[in-house]
């Protein structure tokens, strides 16, 4: 029976980040968490192949005590239970953290065929997470992949991966990891009967201790700064002598000729 | 061999990243540039650019993806042990550099957009984005080697220099990857390229059906600029090639003037459109994130007010 892991991290939404234009420190009051973006084409992915071939799918993250909220959204979007690997320590862990913590916990757990994670983070986006995890676990991955064909079977995937320079197809035997784009599919939007499921759905915590590590950073953060665009916020209604004056203003900053 | 190390899909990054690579090495008093290559010819090439020592790969095997050398490439670095390890950020350099980043258990700055090196500590000072362009964030690395991943035209490429000499070494067979490519179907190349154009119209999903672009088209022929647009566009609704979207995850464009038409602002898509001189937005609620991005602001509909604006454009360029 084909086993999926579906890896998750739940993030700020960016969206309700604001920037003090004076000091550029982030306001970060009343921010919403989300999933991931791309993570949740990731996990939408692992439930169709399972709805597709049979077998299990396990939804993971990695993060704070606070990040427990996510379980139920995550589970809401089908899979049928969840591991939360979970530590007051885990806050703010930068990606060779998270693929190591990631990989520790995959391997206590054993056994998986796939596993899918999102193409980055909409947070860091730093894209090492899913190789990163791949390499710990010493299986091959596919980055960047657009549409996945598998086949149970033969204990293999063919997998397209869209590059700049075109499209690159695959193919790998399981146990691998893929790593999704998100033009892959369109997540569901999970029905009020699918949330109130995921309430019941199985939860297992993974601690720290369990893990019998201590997973230091190897990169610090030194600072964090709001970007700042210096623009003239001028504003025009439609009426015909503004868009006069728009015109004559382009004209003299020279950028139209 | 410690060192400044660098591996790019491409020749033309590789030579961006030597650049990169020999300023940063007269900063730690000549260290050395060690730059991988996949033939001698290169690898002659990178030599007279700046390269001290240049590690010649074997050639892969038919159907061998270009992420088969990250084997090699971590015995490569294990035995070098590199100060600094620059790593192109094209999406397959993105894998690489996380496998190898990861094998050596060492820190990789994913997309570092500007490095400087505090010379005392030997450290490199290296900055990113974070939430989606909203944020610059300036990290360090702890492990050894200290790792980046850099995108495509962060630096000039270097030049040759009459007589330089370097090292060349070969290395072993590459075992093969257990990924096997089975099929490639190369990008037709775009016509258009954005990132060149002086004057750019942007098409958000303001535009109710793709016939309208033609309004797009026909204010960008008036300003002598190309038709770019917000992801959507490209990804969901496919009304323009990909290469033609802006943001984070898409084209960085800085024209001396950009034009939104119906582009809500969000952040990964001012991310790309943030260094163009002056912006003009047009869009319909006042309260549009992209009216904070912009010079000049036009709250109305873009079917009311475009047809006007090329009206007014003709006028005043005459044509
Ligand atoms: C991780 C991540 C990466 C991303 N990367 C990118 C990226 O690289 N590039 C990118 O573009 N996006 C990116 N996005 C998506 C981005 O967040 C926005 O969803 C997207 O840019 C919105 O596109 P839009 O402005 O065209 O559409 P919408 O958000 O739908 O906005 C349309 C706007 O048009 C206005 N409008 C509607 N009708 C009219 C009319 N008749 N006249 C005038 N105005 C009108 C509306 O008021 C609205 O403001 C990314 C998202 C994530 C999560």
């Amino acid at each position: 029976m084909l086993k999926i892991i579906a890896c998750f991290k739940w993030v700020i939404d960016e969206q309700d980040i604001r920037v003090d234009q004076k000091s550029r420190e982030l306001i970060m009051e009343r921010v919403g968490y989300k999933i991931s973006d791309y993570d949740r084409n990731a996990i939408e992915e692992a439930v169709r192949q399972q709805e597709a071939h049979g077998g299990s799918v396990v939804a993971v993250t990695v993060g704070p005590p606070g990040a427990r909220q996510s379980l139920k959204d995550a589970l809401s979007r089908g899979p049928e239970r969840a591991w939360f690997i979970s530590d007051p320590s885990f806050a703010a862990l930068e990606p060779s953290q998270t693929a190591a913590i990631l990989a520790e916990a995959i391997k206590t757990k054993g056994e998986f065929d796939l596993i899918i994670c999102g193409e980055g983070s909409s947070d860091l986006y730093a894209q090492q997470v899913g190789p990163a995890l791949a390499q710990r676990l010493g299986i091959p991955c596919a980055t960047y992949v657009n549409k996945v064909t598998l086949e149970p079977g033969e204990k293999k995937l063919t997998a397209e991966r869209k590059l700049d320079d075109g499209i690159e197809t695959v193919s790998i035997q399981l146990p691998a990891l893929i790593t999704v784009l998100p033009d892959i599919n369109t997540p569901r939007i999970p029905s009020l009967k699918q949330v109130l499921g995921a309430a019941k759905k199985p939860v297992e915590e993974i601690k720290k201790s369990d893990l019998g590590q201590d997973f230091q950073p190897r990169l610090e953060t030194i600072s964090i700064l709001g970007a700042t665009m210096e623009r003239r916020r001028l504003k025009y209604s439609a009426e015909a002598a503004d868009i006069k004056a728009v015109v004559d203003a382009l004209l003299k900053e020279g950028v139209i000729a | 061999m410690a060192g400044i190390w660098i591996f790019a899909e491409s020749r033309e990054q590789t030579l961006e990243l030597i650049s990169a690579g020999t300023s940063l090495a007269r900063q730690l008093d000549g260290a050395a540039v060690v730059t991988f290559a996949t033939s001698r010819q290169l690898a002659e090439e990178y030599i007279s650019c700046g390269a001290g020592e240049v590690l010649v790969l074997p050639p892969l095997a038919g159907g061998q993806p270009l992420e088969a050398y990250v084997p090699a490439i971590i015995e490569a670095v294990r035995g070098g042990d590199p100060d600094i390890f620059l790593i192109s950020a094209t999406q397959r350099g993105r894998e690489i550099a996380a496998r190898v980043a990861a094998a050596l258990d060492t820190g990789l700055c994913s997309g570092c957009t500007a490095l400087k090196l505090d010379k005392e500590k030997k450290q490199l000072i290296m900055e990113r984005m974070l939430y989606g362009g909203a944020a610059v964030q300036t990290v360090v690395c702890s492990g050894r080697p200290q790792m980046a991943t850099i995108p495509p035209r962060t630096f000039e490429p270097a030049a040759p220099q009459e007589g330089r000499q370097g090292k060349i070494t070969e290395l072993a067979g590459v075992q093969p990857s257990p990924v096997k490519v089975v099929g490639r179907a190369p990008k037709a190349a775009e016509a258009v390229d954005i990132t060149e154009a002086k004057v750019v119209v942007c098409a958000g999903r303001g535009f109710e059906k793709k016939e309208d672009l033609n309004l797009a088209q026909e204010l960008a022929q008036v300003t002598g600029g190309a038709v770019g647009c917000t992801r959507p566009v490209a990804e969901e609704l496919r009304w323009l090639p990909e290469d033609l979207y802006i943001g984070i995850s898409g084209k960085k464009v800085k024209p001396g003037l950009y034009i939104g038409l119906g582009v809500a602002g969000q952040i990964q898509h001012v991310t790309g459109m943030r260094d163009s001189k002056v912006v003009l937005a047009v869009n319909r609620d006042e309260n549009a994130p992209i009216f904070d991005a912009a010079d000049y602001g036009i709250v109305g509909d873009l079917y009311d007010v475009v047809p006007k604006l090329i009206k007014e454009l003709r006028i005043a360029l005459n044509k």
